[in-house]
């Protein structure tokens, strides 16, 4: 077979495939290796502290998340937080994009520093703004207290009703620059001629805005939605450091679900299962954006 | 095959370099296992990390034996440790919090020290509560790291200015004396709790529970948390009209950790809170607290129903892995390590019991070292006198609810507790669902 091989491939492609070989048995080991072993886990009843058992129940962890009332309350969760985060870090985004396209003095010290909420780490982020969230000390209680809006400091993540829109709050502040940039790069991208031949054609700033600049920002539109969507349905970091799933179960997502299930209960079989259902949920989601956006893009 | 051929002869090479290359990495893993024969592997987590290396080091010396010493945050502790478990890790002896005790026996993690007379002979001089939390289904487990319980702390100078002359008795009393606190405009939420979701609230939990007379299961195991007057209803309410009506507990308590509750306390802006005994050192230590002096311990006020100031007790002790037992070297290295960590070291002492109390102010198992003239200077330095805590502490009970299922348990627990605090449920629906929970995990 290898003789046959050797006389099929000439001597560059073999040279590129030893050249390539590296880097598909590093991808095999690190990404499709853990892929497809933990869709295997997901078929087994794992619990890292009962070892002596690993009883097959192939898709039986499936079914007891789909019965449990507990992941249709973090579908729920997800959702609210997902549709918050995206759509309002979209329209700023794109407001913010529109602003820096505009020629005025310090636009470039604006743009470098509206980058910087993004290159905050995570960690840093949810740190912060649970102190300014803080009901006793916070400074968002303080700053409304002195403008003369509220009377005593109030509870933000305290509150059930509030936590998910405090959490998404912080998410924005921090997604909000990276989409405002992809969409500036699209923005430039954009041909002054169409401007100028809609300007000719009497359309005033906001027939340009939605006749000539929305439709040429589909595809920046598309990857902006494309990745805050993915990241937001998937984020965890600000859950685990501004609320634990709480208060009560106000804030308990599917990424807290996985977390919990996999690494307090140790229920590896569940917590796979639950990490497939999220993926399929996210790979849908891009899905359905590229197929409404992409094939008019 | 001729030497024309360059690529034949690479191949020939690399196969050969990768030849010698796993020849070397064997042997090389040959001789460090070899080399580490006589290390005993030690895992704590982070705590009293500088007291530890320096009674290793002292271990090392009176042994010459070499000490492995690794530590994980507490917050990940339990998982690192059950992932190197089940990954046969090397480890001889680690922390284990009595929480985990029935799930790490169940799991064929730790070794019963029975029949290991240099260890057992301690028991002797232990609080009979510590060894009491050690055993599981009739077996010992380990030695003492150090045991502790919920004390009920009071501001001393918050309550002169109250006019109050005596800190309560009971829980109808905080109320009584945090109204006249809040009325006298001293402070405006009286009584600090610490109620997020967060490892310490089951402590807090069932120190209430327990000082309402109550348990949260029978003795043969069977949920009893829902039903009225059994006190963990109770306590739920208490803490609820606390919040809501009283208004003596801040709304954002459901948002206040333990560490948080700390500062606000040491800050010297609440009268009364349930704290880890061992923090009373650091709470009166004026360069850590502006409170300093002035926050010291009381019995644990009783619910309506309760005979006594009973109050939620804890241990962390010393378990050894059955790899290390069965091993006839590591065991002897494993036992020697754990006498002189959790009992006697080599001079006869319990040195690093009295050093973890008047370094870091963790109570011992001990009971000898009570006597100590500077373990009675450390109490009356740091907490007014040690005759409250011994008091309370000889009513500490270990939490009824630790079972092989205790976290997942837990985890439901705590999303129940907070659905009362926040008057979303009543205590009733509330601890119905925990008692759910508790039978289904223990049927499962």
């Amino acid at each position: 077979m290898l003789e046959r091989l050797g006389r099929q491939f000439g001597y560059d492609e073999r040279s590129a495939a030893l050249l390539v070989f590296p880097v598909f048995a590093v991808l095999m080991v690190v990404a499709v290796y853990p892929i497809v072993y933990s869709f295997y886990t997901s078929l087994f009843d794992i619990v890292l502290t009962r070892p002596w058992r690993r009883p097959f129940v192939g898709f039986g962890n499936y079914a007891r998340i789909f019965a449990d009332p507990q992941f249709w309350t973090a579908v729920q969760r997800t959702t609210v937080y997902t549709v918050v985060t995206v759509s309002i870090t979209t329209v700023m985004a794109l407001f913010v994009a529109l602003l820096l396209n505009e020629a005025f003095p310090g636009r470039r010290l604006l743009s470098a520093l509206i980058l910087l909420p993004w290159a905050t780490p995570s960690i840093v982020n949810g740190l912060m703004w649970k102190w300014i969230y803080d009901p006793g000390y916070g400074l968002l209680n303080g700053i409304l207290v002195q403008l003369g809006w509220i009377e005593k400091y109030i509870v933000w993540l305290g509150d059930p009703d509030k936590t998910l829109f405090m959490i998404a709050n912080a998410a924005i502040w921090k997604q909000m620059p990276l989409a405002a940039i992809l969409l500036l790069v699209s923005m430039k991208s954009i041909s002054n001629d169409l401007y100028r031949a809609a300007t000719v054609d009497g359309a005033n700033v906001f027939q340009r805005f939605l006749h000539v600049t929305l439709p040429a920002l589909k595809p920046g539109l598309m990857l902006v939605l494309v990745y805050e969507t993915m990241i937001s349905i998937r984020h965890f970091d600000l859950f685990l450091i501004m609320t634990q799933g709480g208060p009560g179960d106000a804030s308990y997502t599917l990424s807290w679900q996985i977390y919990v299930e996999t690494f307090r209960n140790l229920k590896f079989g569940i917590g796979a299962a639950l990490s497939y259902v999220l993926a399929l949920a996210t790979f849908i989601l891009s899905y359905l954006f590229i197929r409404g956006f992409g094939s008019k893009a | 095959m001729s030497l024309s051929d360059p690529r034949s002869v690479s191949r020939r090479t690399v196969l050969k370099a990768a030849a010698a290359t796993a020849a070397i990495t064997v042997a090389a893993e040959h001789r460090s296992a070899w080399a580490q024969a006589p290390t005993i592997n030690f895992t704590s987590w982070s705590a009293a990390v500088d007291q530890v290396k320096s009674h290793v080091s002292a271990f090392e010396k009176a042994t010459n034996l070499k000490v492995n010493y690794e530590n994980f945050p507490w917050a990940q502790y339990r998982t690192s440790v059950v992932t190197r478990l089940v990954g046969n890790a090397p480890m001889d002896v680690l922390w284990v919090s009595d929480a985990w005790l029935p799930e790490f026996a169940e799991a064929g993690w730790l070794a019963t020290i029975d029949d290991v007379p240099e260890l057992v002979k301690y028991n002797a001089d232990a609080a009979p509560f510590c060894t009491q939390s050690m055993l599981y289904k009739g077996k010992q487990y380990g030695l003492a790291y150090y045991g502790d319980h919920m004390s009920f702390v009071y501001n001393t100078e918050i309550l002169a200015k109250a006019g109050i002359t005596t800190p309560p008795t009971t829980w109808a009393e905080v109320v009584e004396q945090s109204l006249k606190i809040k009325q006298t405009g001293v402070v405006e939420y009286p009584m600090l709790m610490a109620l997020a979701i967060d490892t310490w609230l089951i402590e807090f939990m069932s120190a209430m529970v327990f000082s309402h007379g109550g348990r949260f299961v029978d003795a043969a195991g069977s949920a009893i948390m829902a039903e009225t007057g059994k006190g963990v209803v109770e306590a739920a309410n208490w803490i609820r009209e606390a919040i809501h009506t009283h208004k003596i507990v801040a709304p954002g308590a459901v948002e206040t950790s333990e560490i948080t509750a700390l500062r606000a306390l040491g800050s010297g802006q609440h009268a009364f809170c349930i704290v880890p005994t061992y923090r009373l050192r650091a709470l009166n230590d004026p360069s850590q607290a502006t409170a300093a002096g002035k926050l010291r311990p009381t019995l644990m006020p009783k619910g309506p129903n309760a005979t006594a100031s009973a109050t939620c007790g804890w241990i962390r002790f010393y378990g050894m892995t059955p790899g290390a037992k069965a091993n006839a070297t590591r065991r002897a290295n494993a036992v020697k390590f754990m006498e002189f960590f959790g009992g006697k070291d080599t001079g006869g002492n319990y040195t690093l019991q009295k050093l973890l109390l008047t370094d870091v102010g963790l109570p011992f198992c001990t009971t000898p070292l009570s006597n100590d003239p500077e373990v009675k200077a450390f109490w009356t330095r740091w907490a007014g006198g040690g005759d409250v805590i011994a008091q309370q502490a000889a009513t500490a009970v270990k939490k009824d609810v630790i079972a092989p299922w205790f976290g997942e348990w837990n985890e439901t627990a705590n999303a129940a507790w907070q659905s009362i605090f926040l008057n979303r449920a009543t205590p009733q629906a509330a601890a119905a669902s925990m008692a759910q929970k508790w039978k289904e995990l223990r049927g499962s």
